[in-house]
């Protein structure tokens, strides 16, 4: 991960790049085969796409002005989804941005000649898909293989708080893909730069002067709004990158979005003329003063809110601790109240509203959380993170909007446990694997830093099998404790099936035709164990003298998980693994042991992962016991050959069999 | 009664707005609902009406007032309330209460909370919306209670009533109110339902009341007819309906048919540089030449995309409007394609499809809207051509699984009956494989499969070919089979097109570990690539007709070198499985170092009754056994 801060000088002539690329000036030689074409299976090549934002005057106001050219390929029948242009729009209550310019065409070769085909105003459809969101919507006309798309568009956005980020890669290759930004000295921007491509300008920046009108409160608003025509400095950095692949999501992966060559910008600083600095991304304890005074986060927590105090106080009065009445509360508003969305971060509703209704986002309900726990006089907070899905955020910059997630926590005698009420399959002090995405802020007044590590995360299982003869069939019984998350999911498929729905089809698992009874879910109530399984079991064997047995049955790693031969970027997994299995088996009267599987012990990368597959026999008992360890969740793309071929021995080892023999 | 003119019905509804949905104090105690409707629900529906007012040809209010009970989570899918709306079809109110277990209400529907969101999905434009509303309790049981009022300005479409609206649901009493003007017959049709509607008659119009009580749950099946054939259900259609303008009549197919031809009519004019291509393309070919020849300009010039504005959906784009923007929706295409040939002298006909791979069971006795489709067909003395115009590269005459078999409505002046599309039969649909392996010491096999796939059976791959990049053909193919690590060496695809189309493949596979060793042993499964039937799960009691849609030939033949220096300990023994269903063979063989395992499966469609269940159960599970049959080596 490159992450840049502030930008390095390069002076690259760019100008000419910019003009190769002119809105509707295509030439026969743009439809001849790009080298993506020739490499690889691209359905469409983005010969061109070339961005900036600028911030213009708007009567007394400044707005951002967003430009876009894209040209586009069509390579055959597959990339026709490229000619289908989506283009989103924010709009609050008060303010729209809005589309001023669009227009789009398609060019055909034809005995050797251009062809362009405009696209009609009308084609360009408009759907309000929110309060907040308007799509722009179309297709090209007469798209056909080979045809080469282009569009280019300006919209003006009233939101100068957000620069428009710019992705240098996706879905299709590109052949040039560009950026600038041009920014008054009326802003101070931070820069957020990543991904793994080189690029061909980096950050160039060019100063100009420019006049602005704009009407502005001085002094930090204590004065008179003056309106003003001023001339300001600008700075426009530019970024460029050529020939960049595609780059395809492979199973493992937080999201792409972690991984793309992607720049991003954060607003840190506003510089009014004749006004002191007004910082608006600011420190961290800044952060937890706004956040508490938000009318949508903190402000209703230290409130009275005497209306839940009945509730609280029927909740907590039987408890002698502090962590039995955070356990309690937690309990009762995990199991009364329903999530009806996710990622909010801010609450969608007042307190009470959340309180009355049982139902919120996972922010509604967490901080009512909070809110009901501080009624209990407990000292707890709520953390802020980003899951997984969202990626990451960042230790040095406080930037708000790379967080998506509120979750609980509480400090007791006995220590600090953190809670996510919103859904509902998880104990006290569980949170789910989504919210393990590194760096996290517990918002108290110091706002420390808190860590979910996926490597901290081990899912932990253990799974014992008896076996012995009896007249012709061979019994068992199995018992295991599933890990915390498997045991989640079993709960929710118990929820909505039911107990014998549960073990009906694990008959099928086995080998031979097996039958089931005695099955028995324990700790199903108990949301921070895992559960316990245990059931018994009658297999037939096929009656000709020779008893083939797998000792692991469906409890066997039958696949390798890594599928593919290359990785491009690490190996991303949701948590660490430990996994036990251990046999203990009668040799039925009357057989004897043919052959075992040979013991082995696979370290994986020194001290990454071991995988332990021990045998021993005494007299008439088989033991076995086979341990999958690994003790990283995350792994470089060089380590990749070794995991897969580590997740092969396991595959190899544990498909092995047992055979017995009748005695003569 | 002789007062309930529509006047005074407004009044009337306007005050049942403002009162609960149900008039009398309706008692919601969970305690009421007896056990057979609960046991194996998720959810139980206490009470239904489903009341349609037809004012006019063109007109038709619906009001859906109804209380369900969810039982756990399973059931809340059903408490919820999901109305999409358009120019044709508004929704004038939505009202609702939440009950706890006991009955005791809880708190009403705010219209703050009702949701309106776009219903354009992935479609780039139609008029649809949505309006969605959820209590999100999920305190269990607990019961809700809808009243949702509807005005649609068409009748062509009459909602159907089908109180018990999944498997793991019961329903304690439903009913169906429709009211009609004298002059308007309405037409029906019932399912599960014994006896028949009460009908009523006042000086305006007639009502036909239905009325269902004590359904109880059904269980959860596979291979399963339609829905509304397996449950208490009525179909309504009208005899003749208004839709904006356009009259029309649904008394036959033939009317339907005519009805639908005439909302289509006049908009097959072609530019004039459209129609010279025509002819360049075209003049002095054969007619199966000319057939070809346009359809494959259509598939290099158009592409599907769907734009459904206007008449509810079903007024077609003209030709024009496609040849400009060389895009369209089904109807778009298939009026587009039938103007070409109708240009090359031709005549060519619209074509209303049900569509869908999965359950569809068509009511043919029943002329009525049931389709979401559209194809081209070109009528020939010897053979019909049958054209899917929104497919890059289906070839032309070939229809895949999403329309094959199945009774369809051709759109013509004079109207037509219903017409089937082609049937591949068992022996058209083939996967005949042959592969040659070779296992090392370790355990790891190399195999080489050719593979000749024919009409359905090459669907799915001819679809990958077509829609994938080779990258993401292979990535799928490293999920695709039945090993647990392998990877892919060769992969080499030959389509044979035609109107029985098939394609040779290649596949090389380096497989890792595939024979299991345990000291001297080792264990092969002969069977590599073709285990897709599984054992079916064990039910209770079958209820549903069995309705098993493929038919299929399998044959395989697959010889295996093993290390020098290994005997056999145990073969599988040979296998032969005769059923209602189709036939299996299986037989393994060894001779020296060669393994030589050949396995032939014909299975047959049709519908078969829930009787033979158990006959399907042995059959899926000898197979499976049968399939997962493993040899055993022994070293010397």
């Amino acid at each position: 991960m490159h992450l840049l801060f502030g930008c390095l000088l390069t002076f690259t002539a760019f100008s000419q790049d910019k003009d190769k690329f002119k809105f509707g000036k295509i030439d026969p030689k743009d439809f001849e085969k790009t080298k993506f074409e020739l490499d690889t299976s691209a359905h469409a090549v983005v010969l061109a796409d070339i961005g900036s934002s600028e911030f213009e005057s708007e009567r007394d106001h400044l707005e951002i002005r967003v430009k876009r050219t894209r040209r586009v390929k069509i390579v055959d029948k597959n990339g026709y989804d490229a000619a289908t242009v989506e283009i989103y729009l924010s709009k609050n209550a008060q303010e729209e941005e809005k589309m001023i310019s669009l227009k789009a065409s398609s060019y055909n070769l034809e005995n050797g000649k251009v062809v362009e085909t405009k696209m009609e105003s009308k084609s360009v459809f408009t759907d309000e898909l929110s309060k907040n969101l308007i799509e722009k919507k179309f297709t090209l006309p007469a798209v056909k293989e080979g045809t080469i798309i282009e569009y280019t568009y300006t919209y003006s956005s009233p939101f100068y708080f957000h620069l428009e980020p710019w992705a240098f890669q996706g879905e299709y290759p590109r052949l040039w893909s560009e950026y600038s930004v041009t920014i008054p000295e009326f802003y101070d921007f931070i820069f957020l730069r990543q991904g793994y491509i080189p690029f061909e300008i980096n950050g160039a920046r060019q100063s100009d002067r420019r006049t602005y009108s704009l009407s502005y409160t001085p002094n930090g608003g204590a004065g008179r709004t003056e309106y003003t025509s001023i001339s300001a400095n600008t700075t426009t950095h530019r970024w460029a990158a050529k020939d960049v692949p595609a780059l395809k999501e492979q199973a493992f992966t937080t999201t792409l979005n972690n991984h793309i060559a992607k720049v991003e910008f954060q607003l840190a600083a506003k510089r009014y003329p004749n006004s002191p600095i007004e910082p608006v991304m600011t420190t961290w304890p800044k952060l937890y003063e706004t956040l508490m005074k938000d009318d949508e986060f903190g402000a209703a927590l230290d409130k009275n809110n005497g209306y839940m105090g009945d509730v609280v106080e029927s909740l907590t009065k039987d408890c002698t601790t502090d962590t039995a009445k955070a356990r309690k509360i937690y309990n009762y508003v995990r199991q009364n109240f329903s999530c009806t969305e996710h990622s909010r971060l801010f609450m969608d509703k007042s307190l009470k509203t959340v309180f009355t209704s049982h139902n919120g986002s996972e922010a509604d309900i967490n901080l009512l959380l909070v809110a009901m726990l501080r009624k209990a006089n407990l000292e707890a907070n709520p953390v802020i993170l980003s899951t997984r899905q969202h990626g990451i955020t960042y230790e040095m910059y406080p930037l708000i909007n790379k967080f998506n997630y509120t979750i609980a926590s509480v400090n007791t005698q006995t220590g600090t446990y953190f809670m996510d009420a919103s859904l509902s399959y998880l104990g006290f002090n569980k949170l789910d694997s989504r919210c393990y995405n590194g760096h996290a802020r517990i918002i108290s007044p110091a706002i420390p830093a808190v860590m979910f590590e996926a490597d901290s995360l081990v899912e932990k299982k253990s799974t014992y099998v008896m076996l012995m003869g009896d007249s012709g069939v061979i019994k068992g019984s199995f018992q295991q404790r599933p890990s915390y998350f498997e045991s989640c999911a079993i709960r929710e498929k118990i929820k909505e099936k039911g107990k014998d729905e549960y073990f009906k089809p694990l008959a099928k698992e086995f080998g031979m035709e097996t039958t089931i009874s005695n099955g028995v879910i324990e700790d199903l109530d108990d949301h921070e164990v895992p559960v316990k399984l245990s059931y018994d079991f009658v297999m037939k064997p096929e009656a000709d003298g020779i008893l083939y047995i797998n000792p692991m049955f469906m409890e066997a790693q039958r696949d390798n998980p890594f599928k593919s031969e290359e990785r491009f970027y690490p190996v991303e997994m949701q948590n660490t693994y430990d996994e036990t299995y251990t046999l203990n088996m009668t040799i039925p009267e009357g057989y004897e042991v043919d052959e075992l599987p040979k013991p082995a012990i696979v370290q994986f990368n020194e001290n990454d992962g071991v995988f332990q597959y021990l045998v021993q026999k005494s007299e008439n008992q088989i033991q076995l016991r086979s341990r999958v360890k690994l003790n990283k969740a995350t792994f470089a793309p060089a380590e990749y050959n070794s995991l897969r071929d580590f997740f092969d021995m396991i595959v190899k080892k544990q498909s092995e069999q047992i055979v017995l023999k009748k005695t003569k | 009664m002789s007062l309930f003119n529509n006047k005074l019905l407004g009044i009337f509804i306007c005050i049942f707005y403002l009162q609960p949905a149900f008039a009398g104090d309706p008692d919601y105690n969970v305690s009421t609902i007896p056990a057979a409707l609960k046991e194996k629900a998720h959810a139980v529906k206490r009470t239904e009406e489903l009341i349609i007012n037809v004012s006019s040809p063109s007109e038709q209010r619906v009001i859906h007032r109804f209380a369900i009970t969810v039982l756990d989570a399973g059931g809340d899918e059903y408490a919820r309330v999901i109305e999409s709306y358009d120019k044709f079809r508004s929704i004038r109110s939505i009202s609702g209460t939440l009950y706890g277990a006991d009955g005791k209400q809880i708190k009403r529907l705010k219209q703050s909370d009702v949701e309106d969101l776009s219903g354009v999905g992935s479609s780039l434009m139609t008029d649809d919306r949505i309006k969605k509303h959820s209590f999100h309790y999920t305190v269990y049981p607990y019961t809700v209670e809808y009243e949702i009022e509807v005005k649609i300005s068409n009748t062509f479409y009459l909602e159907g009533w089908i109180p018990q609206e999944g498997e793991e649901f019961g329903v304690e009493k439903s009913k169906l109110v429709v009211t009609v003007p004298l002059d308007f017959p309405l037409r029906f049709q019932s399912f599960h339902y014994k006896g028949e509607p009460v009908i009523t008659t006042d000086k305006d119009s007639h009502t036909y009341t239905w009325d269902a009580k004590d359904i109880t749950p059904l269980p959860d099946e596979n291979y399963v007819p339609a829905w509304h054939r397996r449950t208490t259900s009525v179909l309504l259609a009208p005899a003749s309906y208004e839709m904006q303008h356009y009259k029309g009549s649904m008394n036959t197919w033939e009317e339907l048919s005519r009805s639908m031809y005439a909302l289509n009519q006049g908009r097959d004019q072609l530019p004039d540089a459209v129609k010279q291509t025509v002819h360049q393309l075209t003049d002095g070919l054969s007619r199966e030449e000319k057939i070809t020849k346009l359809y494959h300009y259509v598939q290099e010039h158009t592409h599907y995309v769907s734009v459904q504005l206007g008449i509810g959906g079903w007024q077609t784009f003209d030709a024009n409007y496609v040849a400009t923007n060389g895009y369209g929706d089904c109807k778009a295409l298939s009026n587009f394609t039938c103007s070409l040939l109708k240009e090359a002298g031709i005549p060519a006909y619209c074509v209303l499809v049900n569509s869908g791979k999965e359950q569809i069971t068509f009511e043919e006795e029943f002329p009525s809207n049931q389709f979401d489709h559209m194809i081209a067909c070109v009528p020939g003395e010897k053979d019909t051509t049958w054209l899917e115009c929104t497919s890059q590269y289906l070839p032309a005459g070939y229809l895949s699984s999403f329309t094959n078999n199945r009774p369809v409505l051709l759109l013509t002046e004079k109207g037509s009956k219903l017409v089937h599309t082609p049937v591949y039969t068992m022996e058209q649909n083939l996967q005949l494989r042959n592969i040659t392996a070779t296992v090392n010491e370790n355990g790891d096999l190399q195999l080489s499969a050719n593979t000749h796939f024919t009409c359905l059976q090459q669907d799915y791959l001819q679809g990958m070919l077509h829609v994938l990049t080779r990258e993401k053909q292979l990535e799928a193919l490293k999920h695709d089979l039945p090993l647990a690590s392998y990877d892919v060496n060769k992969f080499e695809c030959k389509e044979l097109p035609g109107c029985l189309p098939a394609i040779d493949e290649l596949l090389e596979i380096n497989a890792r570990n595939y024979a299991s060793i345990s000291g001297k042993r080792m264990f092969i499964t002969p069977n590599l690539l073709n285990k897709s039937i599984k054992r079916l799960d064990q039910t209770s009691a079958r209820q549903s007709e069995i309705l098993k849609r493929s038919s299929f030939i399998d044959a395989d033949t697959v010889k295996i070198i093993v290390p020098a220096g290994y005997t056999a300990e145990t073969v599988p023994a040979a296998v032969n499985l005769q059923s209602d269903f189709g036939t299996y063979s299986c037989s393994t063989t060894i001779t020296g170092n060669v393994v030589t395992y050949i396995r032939n499966i014909s299975m047959k469609s049709g519908l078969y009754p829930a009787a033979s269940y158990p006959m399907l159960e042995t059959f899926y599970a000898a197979i499976d056994k049968a399939d997962r049959a493993r040899v055993v080596l022994v070293k010397n």
